[in-house]
């Protein structure tokens, strides 16, 4: 374990850079350059070559391409990300300020979805084909079809026009406020949760379907074991992975993908700062959530692959 | 029983004099609150002399100070905020400005004549690196000096028939000298004003707020504690906000559909003010690029547009309601609409208009029509509604548009800096409804000459209708003018705009002007309760 573990750590440093290049070429590659852009982005004529070679030279993009990723890499190290060309504050607090938001709205939306994904998921599989199931279904699918940023619209327009009541319009950390920060949040929680539940539900019914066809499974029935021990011991932990790596990669999607309910419940997030960097071709702002998101999925990955040992005894870690 | 009467008088009395005190507060500005607002962009920049979105002007203009200003209670008369009084030499060659005194940016520092001074030398003779996307406005200036701390004197080369109404634009917003001097462009991402409310923090796509600035040189103003700006680009969200109380004010437009149904739930407790705007929304065409260079292909995408069956279609959902060519129609220099409707695209017969764009489609080449892109503002009020009733309109001459929405800076990049597009929604909306702001986009070298053409009679026909001192003269001049433009399809206007401003009735003393930009300083407004 100790070595496996050991092993995956040290394969993050590779995956992180070769992602940090590839980022690094392709925002090198498309077009635009950067420092017309801080100049406004004005070719007509009102900027002196002069001036844009001074602002080149001060971004570092005369240097060979070479020299200008070591230096990037090398700025990343020490967690210096560079300053955003936008709002010309270091990247890293940019970052800090919406990450929490990002992170939190991540987690709850998770915890929502298996909370109520791994019981629905299983009353569905065990009750097949019966009108438990059916309903489940109905409303998984629902989630599924139905685009998050619409529930979303529709959860506000409730809330308004049955109530008067809009969630706040600005973030407060559940440390400020933990009153304020649970009526901005509990709506996009329940508005994504709904739809990552759907696909969590979805997963965890066909899985342990699968596995109560097992015959391992008849065994434990011929023996007479109790149906919670058997759909429990035997049915759910072996069922589990496929669902523990759906939530895995969900969660981390999760982080920075948020950017359409990012934007209809007012949410300074991640997502919405990758897009508007994008829009504004602040490139040292891409560059480090790429290189962070990245950063992320290598980290729940490996999470996720470390917890499949509990729920399989079989499986060996080397 | 006579004690009683005497309590029932006492009582009545007390009772009338708290009616009458609640009136009277009513009436009367009561400091103190912070007024919430929600914005539908994000603003490219902070800096006025550099962009024309309301998503710059409405977040900073509280926070500075203009030379001469449009009277927010009776637009377009002007009066004065950091000039006290001015005067125009008989020659109409020299305009000399008083500086009020005891006027101090948020730095401490006074504001005098050096400042109004660097601050128009940036506008008209912006340094290199700079952009100043409103330096035509002001070609007819000269020169400017600071002869004493108080005194600006503008030089100008010939006269100008608008040039005082333009110094009024709120974009002019005055900068510190020294600040200026150590960078042109700092106040793309600084703020040092001298306004009634001071910067207090800004944070890209969520919320931009100001607070009140005790050192303000008109005695007791703001009455306001502060402002705070929502961001959302989501037009529901925005009507959703203001419904549930979170904001109490959106200062640009909503949709009918909306105001109707926030003024049905919420009864008295809003106000709508509704008001014509000094704009409309039309298409910009890249005159440099092919099949764009040929005047028979630009005249069939103007025929292409129904534009009377648009007004009806789109002002439930937009407020785009008019048809009118380059000036707001009524107004003193538009055109009259039995002119405007021998243009191409202004006539009243669809059918013929499609027959003629047809014809002249197969002539150009394009028989079976082409296809194209149609870059807009992800912005849905109401630039996407528009280009959807645009791109439908265009099906039926056979033309195939993609509708390709971009961010509020994208859209600005690739259609005002670089020329990246075929066809982009470009509206024209000013401060007001002078002929030199509305008209200068279409000479040469304009920096909001989108469509980067270029017209010798066109810059010719400006140049003498800026000067002509004589309004008949200058009228003349203008309707030429807007006939060769639309005569040449070079600009495709498509509707003018009324808008529906809808506040909380607690929001005191905003009057809505003709626009968006204008009467947004915030120093009269104040909050009747929390």
């Amino acid at each position: 374990m100790g070595t496996y573990l050991a092993k995956r750590l040290l394969l993050i440093v590779p995956t992180l850079i070769g992602a940090a290049a590839l980022v690094f070429v392709i925002m090198r590659v498309i077009p635009g350059d950067v420092a017309l852009l801080i100049f406004g982005g004005d070719t007509a004529g009102q900027i002196d070559a002069k001036q844009l070679a001074d602002m080149r030279h001060r971004l570092g993009l005369d240097q060979p391409l070479v020299a200008q990723f070591g230096t990037w890499l090398w700025g990343v190290l020490r967690f210096d990300f560079g300053t955003s060309l936008w709002t010309g504050r270091p990247v890293i607090e940019e970052l800090l300020v919406r990450l929490p938001l990002s992170l939190e709205l991540a987690l709850a939306a998770t915890l929502v979805s298996v909370v109520i994904a791994i019981p629905f998921g299983m009353l569905a599989a065990v009750r097949q084909d019966t009108w438990i199931d059916y309903v489940i279904r109905v409303i998984s699918i629902g989630g599924l079809a139905i685009p998050s940023f619409w529930v979303g619209i529709l959860c506000i327009l409730f809330l308004v026009i049955w109530f008067g009541w809009g969630p706040p319009l600005e973030f407060t950390p559940p440390w400020v406020d933990p009153w304020a920060n649970f009526q901005q949040m509990v709506w996009p929680v329940v508005t994504v949760g709904y739809r990552y539940a759907a696909v969590t539900t979805r997963m965890t019914r066909s899985t342990l379907l699968e596995v109560l066809r097992e015959d391992y499974i008849r065994t434990a029935w011929a023996k007479g074991q109790r149906e919670w021990a058997i759909v429990f011991r035997h049915g759910l932990k072996n069922a589990m992975l496929p669902v523990i790596t759906l939530i895995g990669t969900e969660f981390a999607f999760l982080i920075g993908g948020l950017v359409v309910t990012e934007t209809v419940f007012t949410l300074n997030g991640v997502g919405r700062f990758v897009v508007d960097a994008v829009a504004h071709r602040d490139y040292p702002v891409v560059q480090a959530l790429v290189f962070l998101i990245a950063f992320g999925f290598v980290i729940v990955n490996l999470l996720v692959d470390l917890t499949y040992a509990w729920f399989d005894p079989r499986i060996r870690y080397r | 029983m006579a004690r009683s009467w005497g309590r029932r008088v006492l009582c009545t009395v007390a009772t009338l004099s708290v009616v009458a005190g609640l009136a009277f507060a009513a009436d009367t500005p009561r400091p103190g609150g912070v007024l919430l607002a929600v914005i539908g962009a994000d603003p490219p920049s902070l800096d006025p002399h550099q962009e024309s979105t309301f998503a710059t002007l409405q977040l900073v203009a509280p926070l500075y100070s203009t030379l001469v200003q449009t009277d927010p209670y009776a637009y377009p008369k002007i009066i004065g905020d950091a000039a006290s009084e001015w005067k125009i030499s008989a020659d109409a060659l020299t305009y000399t400005f008083k500086i009020r005194p005891g006027i101090r940016f948020h730095d401490g520092s006074p504001l005098t004549a050096v400042d109004v001074k660097a601050t128009y030398d940036k506008l008209i003779f912006p340094p290199a690196g700079t952009r100043s996307v409103r330096k035509s406005t002001y070609s007819v200036v000269a020169s400017i000096d600071a002869p004493d701390p108080s005194t600006v004197v503008f030089k100008l080369k010939h006269p100008s028939a608008s040039l005082l109404g333009n110094f009024a634009s709120p974009w002019n917003v005055i900068y510190p000298k020294k600040y200026l001097d150590k960078d042109p462009n700092y106040f793309m991402k600084n703020v040092v004003g001298s306004g009634p409310f001071k910067f207090k923090s800004y944070t890209p796509g969520a919320t931009f707020e100001g607070e009140r600035n005790p050192d303000y040189f008109v005695k007791d103003r703001p009455y306001l504690n502060g402002y705070k700006f929502f961001i959302s680009t989501e037009t529901s969200v925005r009507a959703a906000a203001i419904r549930s109380g979170r904001a109490y004010i959106e200062f640009r437009d909503l949709p009918n559909a909306d105001v109707e149904a926030i003024k049905k739930q919420l009864g008295d407790k809003v106000v709508v003010q509704q008001t014509p705007m000094t704009g409309q929304v039309g298409i910009a065409i890249n005159n440099t690029v092919k099949p764009f260079t040929d005047v028979r292909v630009r005249k069939a995408l103007t025929l292409g547009l129904d534009r009377y069956t648009g007004g009806r279609v789109l002002f439930g959902i937009t407020g785009l309601r008019d048809v009118g060519g380059l000036l707001r129609p009524s107004t003193e220099f538009a055109m009259a609409e039995a002119d405007l409707q021998e243009l191409p695209g202004f006539g009243k017969d669809p059918a013929k208009n499609r027959a003629e764009a047809k014809r002249l489609l197969a002539e150009a080449g394009f028989p079976n029509g082409f296809k194209v892109v149609l870059k807009n503002r992800n912005i849905r009020l109401p630039y996407q509604d528009f280009a959807v009733f645009a791109i439908q309109e265009w099906r039926k001459i056979g033309i195939e548009a993609e509708h390709r929405p971009l961010e509020t800076a994208a859209w600005f990049s690739d259609g005002r800096d670089t020329g990246n597009f075929e066809l982009i929604v470009a509206p024209t909306v000013e401060a007001s409804d002078d002929p030199d702001v509305f008209l200068e986009r279409y000479t040469t070298g304009d920096a909001n000459n989108w469509g980067r053409f270029s017209d010798p009679a066109i810059d010719d026909l400006f140049s003498r209708q800026s000067r002509a001192l004589d309004p008949a003269e200058r009228k003349r001049t203008i309707l030429q003018l807007q006939r060769r433009v639309l005569e040449n399809a070079y600009y495709m206007p498509g509707l003018w705009w009324s808008r529906s401003v809808v506040h909380w009735a607690k929001v005191k003393n905003y009057v809505a002007p003709p626009n968006h930009y204008a009467n947004q300083k915030l120093q009269d407004v104040w909050l009747s309760e929390d």
